[in-house]
């Protein structure tokens, strides 16, 4: 009895609290941009300035109500769970095309379940996360080469590359998929001990990228698609500031303007009607503006010390299951975070991601949090 | 040692069997070669390398991380360095600074009760910005029905006027709209955008890209009343004649403004400074005297309407009322008059062709300027026997005129070899004083104007103001420096003409100035139109005081001017403008326009009521009646009369002279014209609509007095039916001689339902 209670003790001891307040801060701090961001627009469409706010705030409740069940939740009865993960995201990706999807924007993403709606592609990547973990580690019980033979590696990537190419195909969402993706490799990189294949991997897709866009670059752009033309407005902004660039260069002036120090909180100027989706994809920019670049190095901080604080557990770790999850969940921040800083930036092509925990968006914030549940109760186990 | 060794040997040979990866090998191959290995030990060893591994890996990708954010991080710093003017300068470029005008409300004109005679009203102009409406594609068709269904407009060229100009931003639909018509659009649109709001209406769209423009209109709810006196004013805000052009800066305000401005941090603030809203104007106009001036103008109009000449009744007629203790204008009015909601319709006076006409030759704004003009400030004439009040009164204050003289009238006289005819060619006879100007008789008035000589006569002509601006506060007052005589322009002709009030000019305003000033004690109070100027909220800024600019004569002068007019009146020419029951003062005058041949004729009657103390001056000018024989001063005095007779009631002013059956018949019928609009509610509803009409406190509170000096002098009907016992004080019924005791109950009624408590006759009871 008494060693139980010393071990139930140390076990709380031991959940990591600077990654809880991390996300607490990162929460909370999202909640209070994203009233800054939509209030203007929400008073004109919604005739409640805190429109956005409030349906934020409800899905932040959510999704802490989620994290907790998670600590509590015996993390490793999550393996039972890995081809049920993938069965369950592939379905509810096709179920997007069914009368349950909803369009908006041209797009299918979401999923209408009566009382709300929320993306498929999320819990996609939290799928893939379980799913890997765990097939990883049972490959390895097998044989700690299991997964490098090419059967193994077939094992291992081709479900995350038919849910990423689902997401892709079905969802049109190209950012999901890479990230999915992202995951994926990612989690196959820490696994294993080899370093070749990843930079021949890596070559080749630097390789293959830059061609495409000296290709778009050198074509006449009247048979361009939808993706070409972003690629272009990618490259000359200024040539597309009235179409497809519009939303690139206008975060691009809200970053730029806002200079070292910002604006002020409240103060930006480009919230007010001129960038589109301002409390979502754009969000960052809008920090950039009002809070300078100080303030936008001090979330990019945060986010460094959240991952970090997912790498140490991860280290930690012994359970290698639980290790590999948390290894799949600081993959995800870490690409998510880079992508979306990467846009917002107009360092890469505009693709819609969202930036984590800050950035409105209610099945994002439900997985983010959850996540981080899961890697709270895996820190529990921690040596 | 041995164990790394071999631990390194085992992953070199296990990395060496990858690389040769063999597709034939089995998966039974794999599994025995390990579990034939698999031991505690070496279980152990493999966790022991996956974590090597694993930190290894991890670190690794916490670098690449690492070097991401710091690549970024570096991106984001350069983007703020280099960009950070150029961009604050393109967002800048893409705010809008526009300013918007927040108007002011023009401030109220008010006669002496607080009655609205001009106020200014919020209305709403209709803009449509297909613009914005069309920047989200669904919008057109609600906000298209919304504004077909509220506003009542043509839905089908509704859309065809956005589907042709799509980028219109400004496009007024509707102008001058109430709020009451505007505001069930705005409720429309915000449900239904609250609608649109939801979830899953997407599709419903936003009523979008409609505005309402504020503006204010000038609204004038007595439509032509005393419309000279307060002019107009369009939607400029700038006052047209009257006291809306000569009070324009007062009753303006300033307008607000909504601005955007950059602060000193270069950030955009929106700033919203309210409008001022103009001062509100209390004149001293009362707007019942007003209305009962121009409806005795409007009846004499009437009667002698295409009389002799195609036309009005006469070129002008006009009336000005003034109370002569403080110069206080009561009244001024003349007609032609005009709607001021509708300033520039002539129809009521040209027709349809002959405005057709006059748009061409350009003289269209000659007749509406004739028309909007006010005849009582702007127009000169010659004041004919009228003036003779001022000569005689120049006359007594400088002695030459003692009071004592007569004249022998034998029809003319000859003046510098002029031959001057009387009003009256067979002459006068023997008049004095008194009797001269009685009977107006052109030759005694020249006698005494030689007898006053010119310097005299000139002199006072400026005592009295004549020639100079009375500086009335209202817009448009005529100048008559160059219509008046001075000492060198006055020969004996001249003087003895303008004795009688013939060659010099004079505006009606300037007589009745100097003739208040005569009859008052010899005060000349600064004619005013407005006693009172209030800010919005009704709190007083500013009170205008009478004003008193000179003593032009002594107060024994104007006492005996005041009996010489009296009986001008009672037994001269102006018989005919005394109301009945009253003792009034006056002076006719018939002046016959150049050139002098007898066929054209200015008449008018200047007088004042009560003769004992006077209380108001009130100037009649009948400008070329149309009629065959214009030279009847009578035209004016009826006007006069008619007048009288219902202001004096009106005004509080009891009755002192007896009146005939006659008279009273004909009062009964000039006050009873109003109680028989409603005959139906008998005698109650009388005494109720006289009180409407003003009269009603005249018979109501001084009732009593009236009938009993009526009752005290033997004579019986005078106003209300009953009078009162000279022995008992009581009223009793004039017929049976009995107590009107049930009657009187009943008389009294009403005004205690009037008053909501009907209980004190129950407790009487």
């Amino acid at each position: 009895m008494a060693r139980q209670a010393v071990k139930f003790r140390s076990s709380k001891h031991n959940m990591d609290y600077v990654l809880l307040t991390v996300v607490l801060f990162l929460v909370g701090f999202g909640l209070l941009m994203i009233y800054s961001v939509s209030s203007y627009e929400a008073g004109i469409e919604h005739n409640d300035s805190a429109f956005f706010l409030k349906n934020q705030a409800q899905n932040t409740v959510v999704g802490f109500v989620a994290l907790f069940i998670m600590i509590k939740f015996p993390y490793k009865e999550l393996q039972r769970f890995d081809v049920l993960a993938m069965i369950v995201s592939a379905v509810l990706i096709v179920l997007v095309k069914s009368p349950l999807g909803i369009t908006r924007n041209g797009a299918s993403r979401w999923i209408n379940v009566g009382i709300t709606s929320f993306q498929p592609a999320e819990v996609a990547k939290i799928g893939v996360i379980i799913y890997l973990a765990s097939i990883i580690q049972r490959l390895e019980t097998l044989g700690r080469n299991i997964i490098r033979t090419p059967k193994g590696l077939a094992i291992v990537m081709v479900p995350p590359t038919i849910i990423a190419g689902l997401v892709y195909l079905l969802t049109s969402n190209l950012s999901s998929a890479i990230i999915i993706m992202g995951i994926a490799v990612a989690m196959v990189f820490v696994a294993v001990p080899d370093y070749k294949w990843f930079v021949v991997i890596g070559v080749t897709g630097v390789a293959a990228v830059t061609a495409l866009v000296a290709y778009v670059a050198n074509t006449d752009m009247s048979s361009s698609n939808f993706r070409m033309g972003r690629i272009m407005a990618w490259l000359h902004p200024e040539a597309y500031s009235t179409d497809k660039a519009f939303q690139t260069l206008q975060a691009l002036y809200a970053i730029g303007s806002g200079g070292i120090w910002g604006k002020g909180l409240g103060q930006s100027m480009q919230k007010r009607g001129f960038l589109p989706e301002a409390q979502n994809d754009m969000i960052f920019s809008i920090i950039c503006e009002e809070l300078g670049l100080f303030g936008a190095l001090a979330i990019i901080i945060l986010f460094v010390v959240l991952i970090w604080s997912c790498m140490v557990i991860a280290n930690k770790t012994v359970d290698r299951f639980g290790s590999l999850l948390v290894v799949g969940v600081m993959a995800h921040y870490a690409i998510q975070v880079i992508l979306n800083i990467a846009v917002v930036t107009n360092t890469i092509p505009n693709t819609g991601i969202t930036l984590p925990f800050i950035s409105y968006g209610g099945t994002s914030t439900l997985f983010l949090l959850t996540e981080i549940g899961i890697v709270l109760n895996v820190s529990k186990n921690c040596r | 040692m041995c164990a790394s060794m071999d631990r390194y040997q085992n992953r070199a040979v296990s990395i060496q069997g990858d690389l040769m990866a063999d597709r034939s090998r089995s998966k039974n191959s794999y599994r025995s070669r390990s579990t034939a290995r698999v031991d505690r030990k070496k279980r152990r060893q493999q966790r022991a390398s996956l974590n090597k591994i694993k930190t290894l890996k991890l670190a690794v990708m916490m670098v690449i991380i690492l070097l991401a954010f710091a690549g970024l991080g570096g991106r984001l710093y350069i983007l703020a360095r280099d960009n950070q003017n150029n961009y604050q300068k393109k967002i800048l470029s893409q705010q809008r600074y526009d300013s918007k005008t927040l108007p002011f409300k023009r401030g109220s004109i008010l006669d002496a009760n607080g009655t609205i005679l001009a106020a200014s009203e919020k209305v709403y102009n209709v803009i449509l910005d297909c613009k914005v409406m069309l920047s989200d594609e669904k919008s057109q068709d609600p906000t298209l029905a919304a504004l077909a269904e509220c506003f009542g407009l043509d839905l089908a060229e509704l859309r065809k006027f956005v589907s042709e100009n799509p980028n219109s931003q400004y496009r007024v639909l509707k102008r001058r709209i109430t709020y009451d018509e505007m505001s069930p659009f705005l409720e429309r649109k915000n449900t239904h955008n609250t609608e649109a709001g939801k979830k899953g209406n997407e599709e419903m769209g936003t009523i979008n890209g409609v505005w309402f423009e504020e503006e204010y209109i000038r609204r004038y709810p007595n439509n032509t009343l005393a419309c000279d006196v307060i002019g107009f004013t369009g939607t400029d805000n700038n006052g047209t004649y009257g006291l809306e052009e000569y009070y324009n800066d007062i009753l303006n305000g300033t307008n607000g403004r909504e601005y955007g401005y950059l602060n000193d941090d270069a950030a955009l603030e929106r700033k919203t400074v309210a409008a001022v809203d103009g001062s509100t104007l209390v004149s001293t106009i009362d707007a019942n005297i007003q209305a009962i001036c121009e409806k005795y103008i409007k009846q004499f109009n009437e009667e002698h309407l295409n009389e002799v000449r195609e036309g009005p009744g006469a070129y002008n007629i006009a009336v000005i009322i003034q109370d002569c203790n403080n110069g206080d204008i009561k009244a001024m009015a003349s007609y032609p008059d005009f709607d001021l909601n509708n300033p520039k319709d002539l129809t009521g006076y040209y027709t349809d062709e002959q405005i057709a006409q006059m748009e061409e030759d350009e003289t269209y704004y000659d007749a509406l300027n004739a028309l909007w003009k006010n005849f009582c400030i702007s127009d000169t004439y010659e004041p004919g026997s009228t003036a003779k009040a001022l000569t005689l009164a120049a006359g007594i204050e400088t002695g030459r005129i003692i009071g004592n003289e007569s004249y022998e009238c034998g029809g003319f006289l000859e003046i510098a070899d002029r031959k001057i005819n009387c009003n009256v060619t067979r002459g006068h006879g023997t008049l004095d004083v008194s009797g001269s100007l009685e009977q107006s008789c052109n030759v005694a008035f020249m006698k005494m104007g030689e007898a006053i000589g010119v310097r005299n006569m000139v002199q006072f002509e400026q005592i009295f103001n004549i020639g100079l601006k009375t500086n009335i506060d209202l817009a448009g007052e005529a100048r008559t420096a160059s219509l008046v005589f001075t000492e060198n322009s006055m020969g004996p002709t001249e003087l003895a003409t303008a004795s009688f009030g013939q060659g010099y000019n004079v505006t009606m305003i300037e007589m009745v100035a100097a003739f208040s000033s005569v009859i008052n004690g010899g005060y000349y109070y600064e004619p005013h139109m407005v006693k009172k100027i209030t800010n919005a909220n009704g709190d007083t800024i500013k009170n205008i005081e009478p004003r008193v600019l000179k003593q032009t004569i002594s107060s024994t002068t104007s006492e005996m001017l005041r009996q010489y007019l009296y009986a001008s009146v009672a037994e001269g020419t102006g018989k005919s403008a005394r109301p009945a029951g009253y003792a009034i003062g006056g002076k006719t005058g018939t002046a016959e326009m150049v050139p002098r041949d007898k066929t054209n004729y200015v008449v008018s009657f200047i007088g004042f009521a009560p003769a004992d103390d006077p209380q108001i001056v009130i100037y009649c000018v009948v400008d070329r009646p149309n009629v065959a024989s214009q030279p009847h001063a009578t035209y004016a005095t009826g006007i006069v009369k008619n007048i009288l007779t219902e202001v004096l009631p009106y005004m509080h002013i009891a009755r002192t002279e007896e009146m005939t059956i006659a008279e009273q018949e004909e009062v009964d019928n000039i006050l009873g014209n109003i109680v028989q609009s409603d005959p139906a509610q008998g005698e109650d509803g009388e005494n109720g609509e006289n009180g409407e009409n003003g009269e009603g406190a005249e018979a109501g509170s001084e009732g009593e007095n009236n009938t009993g000096g009526a009752a005290g002098e033997g004579q019986s009907g005078n106003g209300p039916l009953y009078v009162i016992d000279p022995d008992t004080g009581e009223l009793i019924d004039p017929v049976t001689g009995e107590k009107a005791q049930m009657d009187y109950g009943m008389e009294d009624e009403p005004p205690e339902e009037g008053n909501g408590t009907p209980s004190a006759g129950d407790v009487q009871q």
